[in-house]
């Protein structure tokens, strides 16, 4: 029997606007992710990418079609227990840090586990741990303001799998970062996601880093095609 | 966002200390008028009912001595007459009391006769005696040594003679009284010690005035004044209320990427919502506890160092008085912090219902 697949979208559809101004993005979008893939999806501006993304990690809903992270379906949950699961098997790394300015980088990624109800000794032990793996030890005590681009990415990096989720999402992880750092940055993401034994899925306009990755995905109105 | 937490901040700061400052100042005024009241009003009066005086009953003053909270029990004679002078009669309510040596008129009594301390005028009882020419007016002939508002808590214009010639004047016996005035020593156990007046004396052959309940209309007044100047100054504690409604709608719009990042990372719409209250009261709370103690500071030393002056012929008082009291404090307190709690309670929930798509597309 082989394994279920860590990450499985349905037939998923996606517009926004009514009417005449609807604007579908696409439709009948399926995707399946297993343990260790890393898959990238490449595809032009305005084609849907990050929105996607939010769908999979149930940020926003599908018009059509189910997701499934670990065989569960987030569609048929309510917002209460859909936060607690996203917040358990969802990693998600933007293109801007989006790391909260009021907090140290020590406990930007000790916040998720502290969402989560984890004593924050415990928590700040293992954000300390996370950050030296990433090579910001010494940092740990700065704010975001006073670090570099690439140091607040792999703050953020560390952010999205302190809790050590299956699914790995990230939108542009190395778009404003220059080549070192984006190499860098990729680098600790796929390991990251090889270590846990979970799924990396990335959107990328940048064919290098796509290339990266075990396979690529171009995403189109019809769905998803090999790239 | 800073400054208009600031704004907000400092709206409810001046809010709630304006708020204390008003309550303070009625406060002073209004317990320096009671104190007045109490000092210069009997705590209770005790008259008889049924009957028009005490006479026959001298152990009556005794037993009301003998009360507990009772200081001093001062018999007085009651009565209506006329007092005349110079061709000219006035009606007046009269009262004998131990100790005066001479007639103490009224102004407005002294006014109408045109007699004044050191000049005689002749007090006219309402009862008469029988002579051999029939009835004649029984009057007394008495020097005025005093111009004065009495202080007996009749509210008319009475008229103060000593207690004998009070008592010729209505037919009492020597000792003889229509009412004996108690003085407590505290005077807000004054319905108290009435009950036990009653009690001690007969409840049905005995009525009793306390000073709460000869000064009702003032009373009344002085409740009408303090809840008017209270509503008047809430609504300005009600407007920083909603300023700070708005600076936290202003909190939850800036940081609606924050709060679209924090659902990203496993929070819930309880969670959010809980994390902008709390934002809301803690800023409401601030507010209300720096506004309390600038408020109550600015009302205490303005007291102690009597800086706002006042013609004293005119309102009897030499400065204007502040008096701070806990529950004024604590009724203002748990109205801030209540009206804070609500005031946030819309922002808590835009929080909450954040489109975090479109929150995280914006940046």
């Amino acid at each position: 029997m082989p394994a279920e697949p860590i990450l499985r979208a349905e037939s998923l559809a996606k517009g926004f606007g009514e009417a005449e101004a609807r604007v579908e993005l696409f439709s009948g979008l399926s995707l399946e992710l297993g343990a260790g893939e890393a898959t990238a999806i490449v595809g032009p501006s305005g084609c849907g990418k990050s929105t996607l993304l939010h769908l999979l990690a149930g940020l926003d809903r599908p018009d059509a079609g189910r997701v499934l992270v670990d065989g569960r379906d987030w569609t048929a949950l309510a917002p209460e227990p859909r936060a607690r699961w996203r917040g358990e098997a969802v990693g998600f790394v933007f293109q801007l840090h989006h790391l909260l300015p009021e907090l140290t980088a020590e406990e930007n990624v000790a916040l998720p586990l502290l969402l989560a109800g984890s004593p924050e000794g415990a928590a700040r032990a293992a954000a300390r741990e996370l950050l030296s793996r990433v090579g910001l030890s010494r940092q740990s005590g700065a704010f975001p303001r006073v670090l570099s681009g690439g140091e607040r990415q792999r703050v953020a990096i560390a952010r999205a799998v302190v809790r050590s989720p299956r699914l790995l999402l990230c939108d542009e992880p190395t778009g404003s970062l220059d080549a070192a750092h984006a190499a860098d940055v990729l680098e600790l993401l796929l390991g990251a996601a090889r270590e846990r034994a979970g799924a990396l899925l990335l959107v990328t306009h940048d064919p290098g880093v796509a290339s990266r990755c075990g396979s690529v995905r171009t995403l189109t109105p019809d769905g998803l095609s090999a790239a | 966002m800073g400054v208009v937490a600031l704004a907000a901040f400092v709206g409810l700061v001046l809010g709630v200390a304006a708020l204390v400052g008003a309550l303070a100042l009625l406060s002073g005024f209004q317990s320096h008028v009671l104190s007045r009241l109490a000092d210069e009003t009997p705590h209770v009066l005790v008259t008889p009912a049924g009957r028009p005086d005490f006479a026959g009953e001298e152990g009556a003053g005794r037993t009301l001595a003998a009360l507990p909270g009772v200081v001093s029990v001062v018999p007085v004679v009651r009565g209506r007459g006329w007092i005349t002078a110079r061709g000219q009669a006035v009606p007046a309510a009269l009262t004998g009391r131990e100790g005066a040596d001479g007639i103490t008129l009224d102004p407005s009594q002294s006014r109408q006769l045109s007699a004044f301390p050191g000049e005689e005028v002749v007090v006219v009882s309402s009862r008469s005696r029988l002579s051999p020419i029939g009835p004649v007016p029984i009057t007394a002939s008495l020097p005025v040594t005093d111009v004065a508002v009495a202080s007996t808590g009749r509210h008319q214009p009475e008229a103060v003679l000593p207690a004998d010639a009070a008592r010729r004047l209505f037919g009492l016996p020597s000792a003889g009284a229509t009412g004996y005035e108690l003085r407590l020593a505290d005077a807000d156990a004054a319905a108290d010690v009435a009950a036990r007046a009653r009690a001690a004396l007969g409840e049905t052959a005995t009525a009793t005035t306390t000073w709460q309940e000869a000064n009702r209309p003032l009373l009344l007044a002085l409740k009408l004044e303090r809840l008017a100047i209270f509503a008047t100054v809430f609504l300005v504690v009600v407007v920083a209320g909603l300023n700070l409604a708005a600076t936290s709608a202003v909190l939850a719009a800036t940081r609606r990427g924050d709060a679209a990042v924090l659902t990203v990372l496993g929070a819930g719409p309880a969670l959010l919502a809980r994390v902008f209250l709390l934002a809301g009261l803690l800023l409401g709370a601030a507010g209300t506890l720096c506004g309390l103690a600038v408020g109550a500071i600015l009302a205490i030393v303005l007291d102690a160092t009597k800086a706002l002056p006042l013609p004293a012929q005119l309102f009897s008082l030499a400065h204007v008085p502040f008096r701070v009291t806990a529950r004024d404090l604590l009724a203002v307190g748990t109205f801030s912090l209540l009206w804070s709690f609500v005031a946030s309670l819309v922002p808590a929930r835009m929080a909450a219902r954040v489109d975090v798509a479109e929150a995280l597309r914006a940046g």
